[in-house]
């Protein structure tokens, strides 16, 4: 390729320097040592609106805003005079009508061999957009800097009182377990002293009375394991189950039966076991949920109607119902049934903790079951349904 | 070395039994005084710093809290002169470092027994009758317009500036580093010296002082300068032929035979 010289017969124009530095397209600035100037460009005169004569004599920062003299005289001028030029610094010329025009400029210094200033040369561009822009992500920076302060003393906050939220929900479990723990001991000594005393020859009266106190012994105890249970499900931990299909599941669900009607004396409690199948279950939560179940129908049902239990197996499923007579469970009440401590209107001596329809249809879950209720004028149906088999584990056979 | 000598980026030069301090002002660091400085090494030892948020100052050491007064940085000065056992001490202060000197010879009085104040300012904003020379506006706008003028300060070279020796390609662009400062520090550093008032301070001043005034000042006018001279008991004011605010760069040699015919 051949190299062109300006102004050549292949038609490239000279560049006129003279012209290059008047309409430059930058403006120009030439100042003496003591900064005033002493030379300047038609372009810059166009911009700022003062003529190049004005501007001769004047100094660099009295064509600046306030602002920009103070920061041009604290950061510009030394670091022009340490490091002998300045580069891209942003300045706010003030031109003749009063409006700003930004610009950024560049300095640099002319010495001659002795180290001696000779003069300074200014560049200055035009920057408005450049600066408008800038501005704005300087705003913008500054916004997402609060937001993520915010954010942060969010998270702060959040995470503090999450972790007292937990740390008040732990000791209120704590608080239950070992409460139910120590509730038990005692009352195992009453239980152990009432069955001695009936062994003994006792008044009539006396052996009623026992009676009952048995009878709340066993309803204490429901009790207490229930409180145990909510709170070990709380905790994590869910119903923890033992199952097995080996037992038999009948004796448990007599004795259950058995225990409640020497409980309630008075009350009429009509089992009917028909279980054919070996049930893999947790043969004492079984019993603890057909004693919960009972023990609500005692409690809720009409004491001058009969209470069903009826426990059977299909091929595939054990039934467990309690049906008991009297007033339908009212329709807003449904919904919170098995939410733990709902308590329906009872009298007061017969008030629970409002656990045991809560744990006995956790049960029913962990065993694979459903616990549904049905209420009508005519009766009050509770029915556990559970599958005989572990859920799952005829796909695992297949495998 | 000490952490308050390393916080402040101390340095120590000269063979002389006085003790010489120069604190810079608002703007750049200790560099403002490399034309002045080594004149006193014959007959001082001089002692150039940092202030915390300017130069080779530990960045991490700055509270916003702290520095929020002027007083933060006296306290400084006052921990630095203690570091160093200072006596009867000459403290030469730069802009609003000159009444940080103020503050620091009134908490300790026995650690300077000569001030000079160049180009000082007790108070920048107009007051009733006291002229300071600026408006409240406008020393707002200069708060707004440092945003503008980040002089090569970005958060990816901001480990460089504060010194990163694993990382030495960040520490080549050294462009603008002697005025170069972290843009919040920059604008509370600002913030502080602009608003300061420490008209009240003058008087309590004990040690003898010089007051160093340029021509053409923008930043503090000979009316303010005339103020601190007559308000602080013992003291007397030179006028320089040099203008504007940084006589130590522009005028050095003017500068060093004032403070020199003083001490």
């Amino acid at each position: 390729m051949s190299e062109l010289a300006p102004g050549d017969s292949r038609g490239t124009p000279a560049e006129d320097l003279e012209d290059l530095y008047e309409n430059a397209p930058c403006g120009y600035l030439s100042l003496r040592p003591d900064g005033r100037i002493f030379k300047s460009n038609a372009t810059l005169s166009n911009w700022i609106g003062f003529s190049q004569a004005d501007l001769l004599g004047k100094k660099l920062h009295e064509l600046l805003t306030v602002a920009g003299r103070m920061f041009y005289e604290t950061h510009f001028s030394p670091l022009l005079r340490m490091q002998g030029f300045f580069n891209e610094v942003a300045l706010d010329f003030v031109t003749k009508d009063g409006t700003k025009l930004p610009v950024l400029a560049n300095a640099m210094e002319r010495r001659d061999d002795a180290g001696n200033l000779l003069f300074t040369r200014v560049t200055v561009f035009q920057a408005a957009q450049r600066r408008r822009y800038e501005r704005d992500l300087v705003d913008l920076r500054t916004a997402a800097e609060a937001a993520k302060k915010e954010a942060i003393a969010a998270k702060v906050l959040a995470e503090a009182g999450l972790s007292e939220e937990q740390a008040v929900a732990e000791l209120r479990e704590q608080f239950i377990a070992v409460l139910g723990h120590d509730l038990r001991n005692p009352l195992a000594s009453i239980d152990g002293g009432t069955r001695m005393l009936l062994q003994e020859e006792l008044s009539g009266r006396a052996q009623k009375i026992v009676t009952l106190m048995q009878g709340s012994v066993s309803r204490m105890s429901g009790l207490i394991d229930n409180v145990l249970d909510f709170a070990r499900g709380r905790l994590g931990g869910g119903i923890a189950l033992e199952a097995n299909a080996l037992e038999q599941l009948e004796p448990v669900l007599q004795q259950v039966v058995e225990e409640l009607r020497v409980g309630s004396p008075g009350r009429v409690i009509e089992a009917s076991f028909k279980i054919t199948q070996n049930v893999y279950c947790d043969r004492s939560r079984i019993g603890q949920l057909a004693s919960n179940l009972l023990g609500n129908a005692l409690t809720h049902g009409a004491v001058d109607r009969p209470i069903q239990f009826l426990v059977g197996t299909t091929d595939e499923t054990l039934e467990l119902s309690v049906v008991n007579g009297g007033d339908p469970i009212p329709p807003e009440a449904m919904n919170r049934l098995f939410h733990p401590f709902f308590r329906g209107e009872v009298r007061d001596s017969q008030q629970g903790l409002g656990l045991g329809l809560h744990i006995a249809s956790e049960i029913a879950k962990a065993h694979g079951g459903t616990l549904v209720v049905n209420s009508s004028s005519s009766e009050t149906r509770f029915t556990f349904q559970m599958p005989l088999k572990p859920i799952g584990q005829d796909d695992r056979v297949g495998q | 070395m000490t952490s308050t000598l390393k916080r402040n980026n101390v340095k120590i030069s000269g063979s002389g039994e006085r003790f010489i301090v120069f604190a810079h002002g608002f703007g750049c660091d200790q560099n403002m005084w490399r034309f002045v400085s080594p004149a006193f090494e014959n007959d001082f030892r001089t002692v150039l710093f940092d202030h915390v948020g300017a130069g080779g100052s530990d960045l991490s050491a700055y509270d916003p809290t702290k520095y929020s007064t002027l007083g933060g940085y006296a306290d400084d000065l006052v921990e630095l002169g203690n570091e160093l056992n200072l006596k009867d001490a000459v403290f030469v202060g730069h802009s609003v470092s000159s009444m940080i000197g103020v503050m620091a010879s009134i908490k300790a009085p026995e650690m300077f027994n000569s001030l000079v104040l160049v180009g000082p300012s007790a108070r920048y904003i107009d007051d009733g009758e006291y002229i300071g020379g600026f408006s409240r506006a406008q020393i707002d706008e200069l708060l707004d317009s440092l945003a503008d003028n980040h002089l090569g300060w970005s958060a990816a070279m901001a480990p460089a500036i504060m010194g990163n020796p694993d990382r030495p390609e960040l520490g080549e662009d050294l462009t603008n580093s002697f005025c170069r400062t972290d843009p919040d520090i920059a604008k509370a550093f600002a913030r502080v010296t602009f608003m300061s008032d420490n008209r009240n301070d003058l008087g309590k001043v004990t040690a003898q002082t010089l007051v160093l005034q340029c021509r053409e000042d923008i930043i503090a006018s000979e009316q303010v300068g005339e103020y601190v001279q007559q308000n602080i008991p013992n003291s007397e004011m030179v006028i320089l032929n040099a203008t504007g605010h940084c006589p130590n760069l522009s005028a050095p040699d003017e500068v060093v035979s004032a403070i020199k015919a003083f001490v």
